[in-house]
């Protein structure tokens, strides 16, 4: 047996030394399995690697911030919020928190679109506008004559439970959610372009209006999630025909329009994971190899712990894609 | 293999316990990304301390070794910041 290896050994030199490209090819398997003489990691775990790995994800980083500024609306956030499901998942909220239920009010809820719509116009994400405007300006400019009133905001979130999970994570919007002073709430879903990337705002006033009997009846609050839901099939409708439509130039400046999904050309959440689960899981996988090689050669090589680097790149991963949503509130 | 865990079970413990009680903190504070941030430097900075020292008690702390942990340290950072960047 080991004469024929020995002399398959002799074969494959007499080969090598004919054709260069047979001992390229031979190394080229070292770059992806432990080097059984030099004793190492392959050459792709090399610190070089690693250190191009790093440089490579600041590279698509960079791109991922330029490309908004050069191509407004094609990165963005995918997003499926209704304003039904917040004021659901809101008033759960309350409830668990023996709090009345917040009722749906019209003018709260056309401040809240006006104030979604300036944020886009404007370019800011903030309370106050950077002419000044204040959220109560928005609400008094709808004739609601308030005692009390407050808002939230929210962009870049995907779904609506995890709009008012956030909001309950953190104890300034909490306290919003959970006063006794409010009686009444707005909501606004709006999708559009905020610094180059598409996305969805939220924005949710309260308040409670001088005049008690003003207070939105089951009936006005049926009417308007009716009124809302609509308005998203007609903007969805609308948004079809006009991808039908030819020669017609397209308006120029800020694009918002209210509720429907919102599925930008790349969802930058999905592709900044998927960058991290690339390049995680290649070195993971390389690290499992080197594993498994060496125990099948008896290799033993002076390096740092492979078992210890596989299970910090599982954990980074693992965090990467069940723990991080996107979302931020203010 | 078996021999190194039983001897340096202390070590491994420690790291495993710090994992732990990162995927506790970062499920805790998945909405506030300042903190996410935060914690995503303390991961990696902790990891390559932890590679550092494990290997002096060992014995076999060499400059390449502790590069090493540094580079995975830097990995790890880079693996997190890239989406925490865009969330």
């Amino acid at each position: 047996m080991s004469v024929l290896k020995s002399r398959r050994k002799k074969e494959v030199v007499k080969d090598w030394r004919k054709e260069n490209r047979a001992i390229e090819k031979y190394q080229f398997v070292y770059h992806f399995l432990p080097h059984p003489e030099e004793k190492r990691r392959a050459t792709l775990l090399s610190h070089k690697a690693i250190i191009l790995y790093c440089a490579a994800m600041l590279v698509i980083a960079g791109i991922f911030r330029l490309l908004p500024t050069m191509m407004p609306g094609v990165l963005g956030y995918a997003s499926d919020i209704s304003v039904k499901d917040l004021l659901t998942y809101t008033n759960i909220q309350r409830k668990e928190n023996g709090l009345s239920e917040l009722r749906l009010n019209e003018s709260l809820t056309s401040a809240a679109h006006a104030k979604a719509e300036d944020m886009f116009k404007n370019q800011y994400w903030a309370h106050v506008s950077p002419g000044g405007t204040e959220p109560w300006d928005f609400i008094l400019g709808q004739d609601y004559d308030y005692i009390y009133a407050g808002e939230n905001l929210a962009k870049n979130f995907n779904k609506s439970k995890d709009v008012v999970e956030a909001w309950m994570k953190s104890p300034s919007h909490r306290e919003n959610l959970l006063s006794s002073n409010y009686d009444e709430i707005g909501f606004a879903v709006v999708n559009g372009v905020m610094d180059g990337y598409e996305t969805t705002l939220v924005v949710q006033m309260f308040g409670r209006p001088r005049n008690a009997a003003q207070i939105a009846s089951v009936y006005e609050e049926e009417s308007l999630l009716e009124k809302e839901a609509s308005s998203s099939a007609a903007v969805t409708q609308r948004e079809e025909t006009a991808g039908t439509e030819t020669g017609q130039e397209a308006e120029q400046g800020p694009v918002y329009t209210p509720a429907p999904p919102a599925e930008p050309l790349v969802d930058v959440t999905t592709a900044t994971k998927s960058v991290s689960a690339v390049f995680g899981g290649f070195v993971g996988t390389l690290l499992a190899l080197d594993v498994w090689h060496s125990r099948r050669k008896g290799l033993r090589k002076f390096t740092g712990h492979t078992a210890a680097h596989i299970g910090v790149l599982l954990l980074v991963i693992a965090s990467i894609w069940f723990v991080l949503t996107p979302g931020i509130v203010l | 293999m078996k021999e190194d865990f039983d001897k340096h079970i202390t070590e491994y413990a420690v790291l495993l316990m710090f994992a732990l009680v990162m995927g506790t903190m970062f499920y805790y504070f998945r909405y506030n990304h300042q903190v996410l941030v935060f914690l995503t430097v303390v991961c990696s900075f902790a990891y390559a301390l932890w590679g550092i020292i494990h290997h002096k008690l060992e014995g076999r702390l060499t400059k390449l070794i502790a590069a090493e942990y540094i580079l995975f340290g830097f990995l790890v950072f880079f693996l997190l910041y890239i989406v925490l960047n865009f969330v």
